[in-house]
């Protein structure tokens, strides 16, 4: 088990380079000069060249590159084109805050997910069934910017009291109270695609692992409805939604960027948002090689769920 | 088990086809809530238009901002253009990206998580590796990256949401795959000899479809919202085109002074495509899995 | 009316001293609006909803706009000016201008202290604008190129020496250029400066906490030189929270539901609900930015023949673009860059005081090269600005020119029209400058820094290089208008259509404060009502 997870770790450094190649040149792309930007409206020409030089913008490509990746492998993110501070920095100080946002939104979604489903997976075809996937459904079909819009002009003008603020972040060591209010809003905004993704998933394994022999078998042996499903249902049941956890929290880090945005909430998400459009290179290239070692560290958790859940797959076959 | 299924019904006598086929929708309401709303859209994907009573672009300042009335089904928006024909003509492009960017998630998704699973070696590690870098950038902004170096146009949207999807087709495929792998019956057909093309379209296909039903339903939905976002970054259809996630960004600004007409109507637009989509795959997936048939 | 503000702005420039420093009871540290003694409440935080984040409190660094909505609460500069913008006497209490223009003496308050402790004093000053024209990267070269060197006469007077008379230089020390720093800070900060220059400035506020996307923290500086118009000591809040808030409606919506207090940007639908809301004030007052769409003249593409943009000039309605367009009516038509605020506004200058479709037609068939089609480079994410961009579209077509659109990100605009590489025209305005070269010459004369549109007359490169050494304000405005008839209209550069206004949405407790022309909030008199 730990040589697999050790081999695993080593496989992750090839992808680890994919993934700057990818981003250096995704990021580099566009026509835009990042020179420009930070000028704004002065444009000095000589100016301009100095700042060129100074952002090593001057160099060729690939020179650009390996310079990154040198001081990349010395943990070395390097500083922000437009203000100068650490990357690193810029993204640890946001990391609780994305954090915060991404767990609530995670738990929530998949806790409701799992208690709808279960429920509308045994008492398929009902009314139960059909208004809970409808409404999930609903949520899901809603752009989430749109959703979280609304819900900020519902709580804003409609719904009286002003219970949830329309956004900003109190870090939960100033004021816890005041930290979960705000943080209800964007996390059900968030929560609200997966949450039917989720729903889904759990429904659907439920009713395949039903129709298997071995429920029925346990069913024939004379096991209660409640323990077999428990037992042997809901762990077999698990295994793709473990899956999509894992493709989640992909999908999670993604929707913080609009989440994030539409709430002000100071997370990398928003970091990275407003990185792009001035093309300030170091920060989106951080923020995106951050959030994919983060998103590969999570699929390895996942993969080792998944062979602990199923034993039939051996951890040979699981490599991947 | 009661009644009979769809695939069965096909096989039997007109009128026998037509009992059959209404118990089998009885028996799905579902299905013809989907069923009912995706042929709307196709139909008004077809025919938008013709069907529109205004020219959608038509710029009509006189009349801008106007709440919906019988004239104006939806309102005009701040130019003055009809919301309602714009929401009709829109679909075209919401539905196109829709449909093209998921069969080509699907096609290059499943096959390369078909082949992976059930090769396994080196294939499998090194497509593996591919799927996990690409899975590693955020969706959007991988879709965003993409356009953007290939060029705003609603062809480049389509490939870009396309291969945005393929990781979650390639690695739910192969999840299934493995699962399936070891059961008897692969097991069986491979030692008769079966090949391997063979046994991985007419053994295992069949087995992970289902899941891969519920993931196209939802990629459908993804990939109309994916284009929204891109639409709104002016990644997709340029204007003044009518797009429905372009139109709902265009006009969101004015929610707060309750002129909710401008984006509820592609809102609504993007909702129920969506919702039918989602329904179909649903009540698909309930009526033809033979595993749930079994139980039924 | 307008004259007499022209008089004033002209004494000004002469570093006459105005009124401000008159009285015994004058207010300094600006602001006429000064509450009165009954009403004066001091204390209070007050959260500013920004229109984005800051890229560099730096003054040296910055080159966007969002950053002096900070820099002007923490740092003080030579001279400011008022909301009529008149220049007043603010780190410097008097100068004067020798009568050959080239050189200008500053005579500096005294007993002014950083907000870390160190003196402000000749000595700084000199070391604050060496740094601002020597340093590598520097922003601020192309605002102090008159500047030859900078002198230390005594500990409270300098002496800029200028390569030649530079008229517009005043203008310029309004602005970051004027900027005062510590060198103790700016020496520990290193490269962390930019973005935490914490207690560098002499202003009425502190900056203490930087967080970047989220919040800065100014707290009040209770050293402040500043005092109201009953002597009392400015500023009167505690406390000022800058946050950034993207989206103009989100920002209002927190206005609205007191989760901010102020905000300096609105869209023009939302005004007449604002003006009528009894827990908001609204102010405005005509600004110095304008809006423009800007041909690439270079040889090749199609607007090297002017004549076509003179079409597009005629055929474009201007009334239609402000009244039924994202402003919503607030702002003004325009048909050149010299704005209302500008002593060199020409009131009557309206070439073509209607559109003029049939105009653009005629011209069009005089080119006889067939009917006109470009493509119009739009700034994506902007609903407001998509509207303008498909208004003015239907607009053109009824001069049967076609104007097709493509959305880009604006600062891959920016850089085609830099390197003059876009094919047709783009959408992009200025943010405007107090003195009117500021808003003209760098677009316009040939190979300037901001002249997009690769345009080039030897006889406008003449008139706007005369009217910077010229130092009568009423020569230099009849040189400014000369060069704005023949750029605009007889042989046109760009297609200016209007002029912004300066929004200033509060809370109707937030009291003290007044919009000016430049849109940046002046905190030092604000209070809050209990």
């Amino acid at each position: 088990m730990i040589r697999y997870i050790l081999r695993r770790l080593v496989l992750m450094i090839p992808v680890a380079l994919l993934v700057t190649i990818g981003v250096f040149v995704l990021v580099r792309i566009s026509p835009g000069d990042p020179a420009l930007v930070f000028a704004g409206e002065e444009r000095d020409p000589a100016a301009l060249a100095a700042i060129r030089e100074q952002m090593g913008l001057d160099k060729p490509l690939p020179v650009q590159y390996v310079v990154w990746v040198t001081k990349l492998a010395q943990g070395d993110l390097g500083r922000s084109f437009q203000t100068h501070q650490r990357v690193l920095e810029a993204i640890t100080e946001r990391i609780p805050a994305t954090a915060e946002l991404g767990l609530a939104a995670l738990l929530f979604s998949v806790s409701v997910a799992l208690v709808v489903g279960i429920v509308s997976a045994i008492k398929r075809n009902s009314l139960v069934d059909l208004l809970s996937t409808s409404v999930t459904l609903a949520g899901v079909s809603f752009p989430s910017f749109f959703l979280g819009i609304v819900l900020i002009l519902l709580f804003a003008y409609v719904i009286p009291g002003r219970i949830f603020p329309p956004g900003g972040y109190i870090p939960l060591t100033q004021d816890v109270g005041d930290n979960l209010r705000r943080l209800v809003l964007p996390a059900v905004t968030l929560a609200t695609a997966s949450l039917a993704v989720n729903l889904r998933q759990v429904r659907s394994s439920l009713l395949d692992v039903f129709g298997h022999e071995y429920m029925r078998t346990a069913r024939a042996k004379g096991l209660r409805e409640r323990t077999v499903i428990t037992r042997h249902a809901l762990k077999n049941a698990l295994i793709p939604v473990v899956t999509l956890i894992g493709i989640q929290i992909g999908a999670i880090i993604e929707g913080a960027f609009i989440t994030e945005t539409i709430f002000f909430w100071p997370g990398i998400g928003r970091l990275a948002v407003t990185a792009i459009p001035s093309q300030d290179y170091p920060v989106v290239q951080g923020v995106v090689l951050v959030s994919a070692f983060s998103y590969m560290l999570t699929t390895l958790a996942v993969d080792v769920l998944y062979a602990w859940l199923d034993p039939r797959i051996s951890y040979e076959t699981a490599t991947a | 088990m009661s009644g009979t299924t769809l695939p069965v019904a096909l096989r039997l006598g007109r009128a026998d086809r037509a009992t059959a086929v209404r118990s089998f929708l009885r028996r799905n309401p579902r299905m013809i809530v989907g069923g009912a709303l995706v042929l709307a859209w196709l139909f008004i994907f077809v025919f938008a238009r013709a069907i529109a009573p205004y020219d959608p672009i038509k710029v009509d300042v006189a009349n801008a901002l106007l709440p919906p009335s019988s004239a104006h089904f939806l309102g005009t928006d701040d130019l003055g253009r009809d919301v309602f024909s714009r929401v009709l003509v829109g679909s075209q492009v919401s539905l196109r990206v829709g449909l093209i960017s998921v069969a080509i998630g699907f096609l290059f998704g499943v096959s390369l998580g078909l082949a992976a699973g059930y090769l396994g070696g080196t294939f499998d590690l090194l497509a593996m590796r591919g799927v996990d870098a690409l899975l590693a950038f955020p969706a959007l902004v991988l879709a965003i990256a993409i356009t953007a170096a290939l060029g705003p146009k609603i062809e480049n949207a389509m490939i870009a949401i396309g291969i945005v999807a393929i990781p979650a087709y390639a690695r739910l495929t192969r999840g299934q795959v493995l699962a399936v792998r070891a059961r008897e019956f692969i097991v069986a057909a491979r030692t008769i000899g079966a090949s391997p093309l063979r046994i991985i379209l007419w053994h295992i296909f069949p087995n992970v479809v289902n899941s891969l039903i519920v993931q196209a339903t939802l990629s459908t939905a993804f990939a109309i919202l994916a284009e929204a976002a891109l639409s709104f970054l002016g990644l997709g259809p340029q204007p003044p085109d009518p797009s429905w996630g372009q139109d709902i960004n265009y006009s969101q600004r004015y929610l707060p002074n309750l002129k909710w007409w401008m984006s509820v109507g592609p809102g609504l637009a993007i909702f129920s495509a969506v919702f039918a989509f989602n329904f179909l795959g649903d009540a698909l997936r309930d009526a033809l899995d033979p595993r749930l048939r079994r139980s039924g | 009316m307008r004259s007499a503000r022209f008089v004033l702005v002209a004494l000004a420039t002469f570093g006459i001293l105005l009124a401000a420093c008159a009285g015994g009871q004058q207010p300094s540290g600006g602001g006429s609006a000064a509450p009165s003694a009954a009403k004066t409440n001091y204390g209070g935080t007050v959260t500013f909803a920004l229109e984005n984040d800051v890229s560099n409190l730096d003054p040296m660094l910055s080159g966007l706009f969002v950053d002096r909505n900070i820099h002007y609460a923490m740092y003080d500069s030579l001279v400011r000016v008022t909301p009529k913008g008149e220049i007043i006497p603010w780190l410097a209490e008097k100068w004067e201008t020798s009568s050959d223009g080239k050189t200008v003496t500053f005579h500096l308050r005294q007993g002014v202290k950083y907000h870390d402790g160190t003196p402000f004093d000749a000595d700084s000053v000199k070391w604050n604008i060496d740094r601002y024209i020597q340093t590598k990267g520097s922003l601020r070269t192309a605002d102090l190129g008159s500047v030859d060197n900078v002198q230390v006469v005594d500990p409270a007077t300098v002496k800029f020496n200028l390569k030649s008379a530079f008229a517009p230089l005043l203008g310029a020390l309004v602005d970051r250029a004027g900027m005062m720093v510590s060198k103790k800070v700016v020496d520990a900060a290193g490269a962390d400066f930019t973005l935490k220059p914490f207690k560098a400035g002499t202003g009425p506020f502190v900056l203490t906490e930087a967080v970047k996307n989220d919040h800065y923290t100014l707290e009040k500086n209770p050293d402040w030189w500043g005092k109201d118009a009953n002597g009392n000591k400015l500023p009167y809040l505690d406390k000022l929270i800058v946050r950034p808030i993207l989206d103009a409606d989100v920002a209002l919506t927190n206005v609205r539901t007191g989760n901010a207090q102020i905000v300096n940007r609105i869209n023009g639908k939302d005004v007449a609900a604002v003006k009528a809301d009894s827990t908001l004030s609204y102010q405005e007052v005509g600004s110095f930015s304008w809006n423009s769409l800007v041909p690439n003249e270079a040889p090749g593409f199609i607007f090297s023949e002017h004549r076509y943009v003179k079409a597009v000039a005629m055929a474009i309605d201007r009334d239609e673009i402000l009244q039924k367009g994202p402003a919503a009516g607030i702002g003004l038509v325009g048909w050149g860059p010299i704005s209302p605020a500008h002593f060199a506004y020409d009131a009557s200058f309206k070439p073509w005081p209607k559109a003029d479709p049939d105009g653009a037609k005629k011209l069009v068939a005089e080119v006889g090269k067939g009917p006109l089609k470009f493509e119009l480079l739009v700034p994506s994410g902007d609903a407001g600005v998509l509207q303008a961009a498909q208004l003015i579209q239907s607009e053109l077509a009824k001069a049967d020119i076609t104007m097709d659109l493509k959305t880009q990100l604006f600062n891959d605009i920016v850089t085609l029209q830099q390197q003059h590489k876009h094919s047709g025209m783009t959408f992009v305005g200025w943010s405007g400058r107090l003195d009117p070269d500021g808003n003209t010459y760098d677009f316009v004369v040939t190979n300037s820094p901001n002249n997009d549109s690769s345009y080039t007359n030897k006889q406008v490169d003449d008139l706007m290089k005369q009217q910077r050494a010229e130092s009568d304000p009423a020569k230099r405005k009849t040189l400014l208008l000369q060069a704005q008839q023949i750029y605009t209209v007889d042989d046109p550069s760009r297609v200016w259509y209007g002029f912004g206004v300066s929004p200033l949405v509060t809370v109707k407790s937030l009291v003290g404060m007044e919009s000016y022309p430049d849109r940046i909030p002046r905190f030092q008199t604000a209070s809050l009502q209990k």
